[in-house]
Order: C-alpha cells, then sequence, then structure tokens
C-alpha cells in the first residue's frame, strides 16, 4: 500500500518535471534573452550560407509589469537582399522557418507593437537554430524506428557531418582571402613603382617647360 | 506491482531527457551603441559555460582600428563571474557555480556602433553522482555526452574562426579600397603641385610683378 503510494508521488513528480522540460515554463537551454527597448527596434543578425535550414521561435518573457498590461511584439525578418521573409505583428509569440536561398547577412528585428503605457523595455525568448541544430530528430527517429543510444550517436554523426562541412566552407573562404590579399599585395607594389615614375615624369616636365619659357624670355 | 515498471519507464524517460537535452550553441550577432545584454538559462549547477565574440569591423575608413569593447558576465546572484575589457574578440568560459540566469553583457566605451557576433553553450555531463543516484543512467550516457560536450566545442571554435575570417575579409576589402583611393589621390596631388610650382615661378618672372626681382 505504502508502496503503491510512494510509486504514484513519483509519477506525479516524473509527469510535473517532463511537462516543465517541453512547455516553456521552465526556459529551455537553448533560448537567449534580449531586451527591447521601449522605441525602436532590436535587430539581430547572422550571416548564413545558402542552402541552410533556419528555424525560429520566439516568446515574450513573463515579467512583472505583464499583469499591468499585455504586451505584444511585432517581428521581421529580411534576407541579404532585402525581400521580407516573415512579418507578423502583435503576437506573444511566433515562429518562422525557411530555407535560406542566398548566402549573407540575415537580419531579425523586433519591437514593440501596439500602445504601451509605461516606458519600460520588453524581454523576449528567441530561439534561433540554423543548419543541423534545426534538425527534426523525433521525426527521423520515428521513421528509421531509431531509440535511446542508436538516436544519441546519429545526433553524433549529424554533429560531424556539419563540422566536416563547415571545414571545407573555411578552406574555400581562405582560399578566396588569400587570391585577394596576392592581388593587393601586387597592386601596392606596381602603384608605388608607378607613382616614382610619375614623380620623375613630371620633374622632367617641369624642367623642360620652365627652360622652354627662360629661353624664349631671353633670359638663359 | 503493476506500478513498478510503470516507474521504471517513467524513470527511463527522465534519463532520457535529462541525458539528451542538446542545448546547442545559440549564434547570433547584434549591434552595440552602449550596452546590450544577452541572458542565457543555465540549468545544472557545475556546468561548463563557453562562448567566443568577435567584433566585426566596421566601416572606418581615415581612422585607425577601434580599441575593443568590454565584456562581463553576471551570475543569477548579481556578482560578476568574468570580465575581459578592451579586446576585439575572445574566447571565454567557466564553471557556472550555480544554476539560473546569466547575464552576458557588451559595453562599448566609444560612440562608434559595433556590431558583436557571440555565441553561448552551456553544456551538462552528468556525473558519477547522477549515475549513483539514478541506476537506469547507463555509464555510457555520460560518455555519450562527453563526446557531444567535445564536438560541440569544436563547432564552437569553427564558428569563432568564421567570424575572425569573416572579419578578416572586410579589413581586406578595406585595405583594397583604400590602397585605390590613396594612389589616385597621390597622382592628383602630385600633378597638382607641380602646376603650382610652374605657374608660381612664371609669376616671379612675369614684367608686370618686378623688372629686376630676379
Amino acid at each position: 500500500m505504502a508502496e503503491r503510494r510512494a510509486g504514484a508521488a513519483v509519477l506525479l513528480a516524473a509527469f510535473l518535471l517532463l511537462s516543465c522540460c517541453s512547455v516553456r515554463l521552465v526556459p529551455v537551454a537553448e533560448a537567449v534573452w534580449l531586451t527591447i527597448p521601449s522605441s525602436g527596434t532590436k535587430c539581430v543578425s547572422e550571416e548564413i550560407q545558402s542552402n541552410v535550414v533556419v528555424l525560429a521561435d520566439y516568446y515574450i518573457v513573463d515579467d512583472e509589469h505583464a499583469h499591468l498590461h499585455t504586451p505584444t511584439i511585432s517581428s521581421r525578418v529580411t534576407s541579404p537582399y532585402g525581400n521580407n521573409l516573415h512579418h507578423n505583428e502583435n503576437v506573444t509569440h511566433g515562429q518562422f522557418a525557411f530555407t535560406t536561398s542566398e548566402a549573407g547577412n540575415y537580419l531579425a528585428c523586433f519591437w514593440i507593437g501596439g500602445k504601451h503605457q509605461e516606458d519600460v523595455g520588453l524581454t523576449i525568448g528567441l530561439d534561433w537554430k540554423i543548419g543541423i541544430a534545426a534538425k527534426d530528430w523525433e521525426s527521423v527517429a520515428k521513421k528509421e524506428k531509431l531509440q535511446g543510444m542508436e538516436l544519441e550517436l546519429m545526433k553524433l554523426e549529424g554533429a560531424v557531418q556539419a563540422i566536416h562541412d563547415n571545414l571545407k566552407y573555411l578552406k574555400n573562404r581562405e582560399e578566396e582571402m588569400r587570391e585577394v590579399s596576392e592581388k593587393t599585395n601586387a597592386r601596392v607594389a606596381w602603384s608605388s613603382l608607378m607613382s616614382l615614375g610619375v614623380c620623375i615624369v613630371v620633374s622632367v616636365l617641369q624642367l623642360w617647360h620652365l627652360r622652354r619659357y627662360f629661353e624664349r624670355k631671353k633670359l638663359i | 506491482m503493476e506500478t513498478r515498471p510503470r516507474y521504471a519507464t517513467l524513470l527511463l524517460l527522465i534519463g532520457l531527457v535529462l541525458t539528451s537535452s542538446p542545448a546547442p550553441a545559440s549564434s547570433l550577432s547584434v549591434t552595440v551603441n552602449d550596452v546590450e545584454c544577452v541572458y542565457e538559462y543555465v540549468l545544472y549547477e557545475g556546468d561548463t559555460v563557453s562562448g567566443n565574440f568577435v567584433v566585426v569591423d566596421h566601416d572606418i575608413f581615415w581612422s585607425s582600428d577601434h580599441p575593443g569593447i568590454d565584456f562581463t558576465v553576471t551570475s543569477p546572484g548579481g556578482n560578476v563571474v568574468q570580465t575581459l575589457k578592451g579586446t576585439s574578440g575572445e574566447k571565454f568560459d567557466f564553471k557556472a557555480p550555480r544554476s539560473g540566469m546569466y547575464k552576458f553583457c557588451f559595453h562599448n566605451p566609444y560612440s562608434t556602433p559595433e556590431t558583436v557576433s557571440f555565441q553561448i553553450h552551456a553544456g551538462h555531463i552528468p556525473n558519477e553522482h547522477d549515475l549513483a543516484k539514478d541506476e537506469h543512467l547507463d555509464p555510457i550516457n555520460v560518455k555519450i555526452a562527453e563526446l557531444r560536450e567535445a564536438l560541440e566545442s569544436v563547432t564552437l571554435e569553427q564558428k569563432y574562426l568564421k567570424a575572425r575570417e569573416s572579419r578578416h575579409r572586410h579589413t581586406n576589402e578595406s585595405t583594397r579600397k583604400r590602397v585605390i583611393y590613396y594612389t589616385v589621390a597621390e597622382y592628383l596631388l602630385l600633378a597638382c603641385v607641380s602646376t603650382l610650382q610652374v605657374v608660381y615661378i612664371r609669376r616671379l618672372f612675369s614684367k608686370s610683378v618686378g623688372y629686376n626681382r630676379v
């Protein structure tokens, strides 16, 4: 009897713990909190390559002022070429997902929407995941019927693959930058020789012109 | 008797949730005008919080490089865990003295706004104490957690290198543009100065100024 009661208590505690982890009562360690000023926008950006999955989730964090007025936030996400990828007005939470088509700086801006009585800022939580971190492991696990250890090892394999791809990308970038550096080096060398040449030519022209002038004026 | 297997499966689920809480590194860039603070939640006491930040170069053309920004980490208790001053990009890591909301602040002492690209990662490895408490936590889960943390640290380092490379690229582009502008300006200046010299000397010899001046 006591065993059953203890078991039920443990079950209840376990259920509460699991529900806390899944619902955002206890913030999960992935999210970052930002403060939005009372007027103006707060923008975050990231330089992303093309063909990368971006998954983001934003929500207002409950603070002491929440009971005084219902705050809402608006958001806008723009691609590096200026296309509007996501626009949402006056919500308490939202999410957006897209696959990048061009490489560049992606900008996500947040501002306080609607009227706000007080002159205080607002704290929002932003959960921004790109690439391998945005992969939906639950659906992969269900499709391939993996569980526990196998799923963990698959996640590790995905992380290693992402590291390998990043390394190749860094190698390519370094190569490009080396070319630009070499070109700049050649350009500097060429331009200093050229300026010496221009100097000599200009002084010779000066001397020639002045000599002609003095001979004309019969001073020499 | 039937509560025993339910108890076992639920504990196993808890074990899986605890060991598989991913906590990947969040990587973002913010523009720092004066002070910008970012908060990150650390789940367990004793977790290693690691991260890095790089000041991505802004368009400086004539002046020298920006002296850098200050970085402060404040624990949920209010005391400062780590401070870095006047740096343009650095890695940091510390062991969290307690769980809670940590504040990471960037302070820009000058008026030119700077864009800072930062990453923060809070990693948890279950240790022998957790192993002893919960018999369904396999020792292999500890090894997998260690592997995952090692891979996360490699990923963090790679993203740091990527941000540094981006800053280097900005500097390179700015140098290339400056070389072209300085060269053209130098030639124009040279031509101007030589013309002025010739004009001045001609004026010295002109009749209207003075006959026997020279």
